[in-house]
């Protein structure tokens, strides 16, 4: 197996998700680095939308450092502003919501407001909900990317950013008045997790090889749920890697942390 | 009839009672209501008149202590800076901020205010987003949130949009599927309902219109005509929905152009009120067709507000604001301590998009 940093991992775990003939709402970073990989590879058909409002953009100035950044729109299908970015989406027309977060809980509810204090008098306040809150609302489903550590896979939310499958009732997100069926996977350099049909909480479905479920769980501040079908995560290959760092991201913007297995 | 509803939220919600008790106060918008911008916009003159002026006029003109100002742009494209810049030096006390995400324009406003709140002072701000994106968080904002020392209301980006989307219809509210079973229900001043058509609950945002736009496009007509390329970010619904929209652009174009091709205009004249010929008027931020964003001009700017966040030390801001704001006369002043250089790397940075100004 090639050597392979964290952040090379995710983007490659986060592009395999990705199914061809759908559209993803990017975040900033590591899913639009996922996105361009299974373009390039499984997805041809994958079509990404920036929030400031482009649709099907082909970037060929390189890698849009912001979701707002002018890069974003190279040659869109087509190109708002945000309330085209939203409007398309809280129609139906975004399969997959591609996002980060400070904090996530058990049923994927995500925390990117504040930590520490109270909500008028934060300890530290983060930016605020950005785009997020709309997209684990309204695209199809939701997927996370998170750093694998305690202190951020976490019982209890102090405020709860971007709507998950809230306290795990059925009918939540239908209370919610949303649309968006919600939180799909979870992908971190170490584990893939999905959530349980039944109990909508999170579940171990992929662990990286030589990895337990046990060390998992270890960075892991809940009790999660293990996948009867526990798999092995796909590694990148030498062309996927060459790939990520030559086509996706090559001034290393996002990817160039490598840090050797 | 409506009925009002509420999600499961409380159910996982930290927030707790106190914290509950503070926003449970009667609503009230923090801007014109709809009826009042309703009636501004009945009162403005509706001739094509040469709207063109300085930024020192406008801004005495339409700005006042107490107002909203609504921020164009998104993040680090197209910030109205340079109307930023007039309105520190002229100073503006108790402000509303209303964006959807901003970054500069923000951060120097509250700057300033640390600064000497006597003379800018932001009270509150309506929001979904603060920070730099990939170059870091607010300083500013952080600081001001630690203390309790700026009102804050959270919504979505979809959220502000549909809002001040709302504003430019002339209604007082707008439904959408963001907010509910977040804590944003809790502490936002939207209201989840039960939809009378579907019996669903659906999350209703207020309607915002600010007193003052502050919008930077690429081109307009010397009537306020405006195109806009690469992103809309909110701009025409926030200039729609504002009582005045002060705009600054990259070029005035005649009108035979704006006639030529009407398809392209975004922002209507009598929106605007105020048209301001400002080359490079979002730097350091980007606009489409013109110019990337200059990431070491805000990465300096952020220094000495960073600097100030963690030890109490304002010397590195005052420096920035003695001599780029305070110690320049224009906008124009302030873009001629950068040498031609960075502005030369900036434009060959955005990569000649293609844009229509004929």
């Amino acid at each position: 197996m090639p050597d392979y940093g964290p952040f090379e991992m995710i983007a490659y775990a986060g592009s395999k998700v990705l199914e061809d003939e759908t559209v993803v709402f990017v975040g900033t970073g590591l899913p639009i680095i996922a996105s361009l990989h299974a373009q390039l590879t499984h997805a041809p058909q994958l079509q990404m939308i920036f929030e400031a409002g482009s649709l099907g953009a082909q970037l060929d100035q390189g890698l849009p450092l912001s979701v707002g950044d002018t890069k974003a729109f190279r040659k869109a299908l087509y190109a708002k502003g945000l309330c085209g970015a939203f409007e398309l989406t809280q129609r139906g027309y975004s399969d997959y919501a591609f996002i980060g977060g400070a904090e996530i809980d058990m049923y994927g509810n995500l925390n990117s407001t504040f930590q520490g204090g109270t909500y008028s008098e934060s300890k530290v306040r983060f930016p605020g909900s950005g785009g997020a809150g709309a997209m684990s609302a309204n695209c199809e489903k939701t997927i996370a990317i998170m750093a694998l550590e305690k202190r951020r896979f976490t019982e209890k939310l102090q405020f709860v950013t971007s709507i998950g499958y809230g306290d795990g009732s059925p009918d939540y997100r239908e209370k919610a008045g949303v649309y968006g069926s919600g939180p799909y996977r979870v992908i971190t350099n170490e584990a893939l997790f999905g959530y349980d049909k039944d109990t909508r909480r999170m579940m171990l479905l992929e662990v990286l090889p030589g990895l337990t479920p046990a060390d998992i769980q270890e960075k892991v501040g809940f009790e999660l749920l293990i996948s009867p079908d526990l798999k092995e995560m796909a590694e990148p290959t030498e062309e996927d890697l060459r790939l990520l760092r030559d086509e996706c991201d090559p001034d290393g913007y996002f990817l160039k942390r490598v840090v050797k297995k | 009839m409506t009925e009002t509803a509420s999600s499961l939220i409380k159910n996982v919600s930290q927030l707790g009672e106190e914290e509950l008790k503070k926003r449970d106060v009667p609503f009230e918008y923090w801007g014109p209501t709809p009826k009042e911008a309703r009636k501004a916009a009945v009162g403005k003159k509706k001739g094509l008149h040469d709207k063109r002026t300085t930024l020192k006029e406008a801004v005495s003109k339409y700005v006042k202590d107490g107002m909203n100002i609504g921020l164009g742009g998104f993040v680090n494209t197209r910030t109205p800076v340079a109307a930023v810049h007039e309105i520190i030096r002229q100073g503006c006390k108790d402000i509303t901020l209303s964006m959807q995400s901003n970054s500069i324009c923000a951060e120097l406003l509250a700057a300033a205010m640390i600064l000497d709140p006597d003379h800018v002072s932001v009270k509150r701000v309506e929001m979904a987003w603060w920070g730099y994106e990939v170059i870091g968080i607010a300083p500013i904002f952080r600081y001001l949130v630690s203390r309790g020392e700026i009102l804050v209301d959270d919504y979505t980006n979809y959220g502000m949009s549909a809002r001040f989307k709302a504003g430019s219809l002339g209604l007082p509210f707008i439904p959408t599927r963001d907010h509910g079973g977040s804590d944003m229900e809790l502490v936002n001043r939207g209201k989840m309902i039960k939809c009378p058509f579907t019996n669903e609950n659906i999350y209703l945002v207020p309607a915002c219109n600010p007193d003052v736009a502050l919008i930077h496009t690429q081109v307009a007509d010397m009537h306020g005509n405006a195109r806009i390329f690469g992103a809309l970010c909110t701009c025409p619904e926030i200039a729609m929905a504002a009582n005045h929209t002060i705009l600054t652009v990259e070029q005035v174009i005649p009108n035979e152009n704006i006639r030529k091709y009407p398809n392209l205009t975004e922002i209507p004249y009598m929106i605007v009120d105020a048209v301001v010929e400002q080359p490079l008027g979002a730097y350091p931020g980007a606009v489409y067709g013109y110019n990337w964003f200059d990431m070491p001009e805000i990465l300096e700017f952020r220094k000495g507000c960073d600097e100030f966040r963690k030890t109490g030390n304002k010397d590195g801001m005052q420096a920035y604001f003695d001599k780029y704001i305070f110690g320049c006369e224009t906008f124009d002043d302030f873009l001629a301590t950068r040498p031609y250089s960075k502005i030369k790397e900036m434009k060959q940075n955005d990569g000649v998009q293609p844009i229509l100004i004929d």
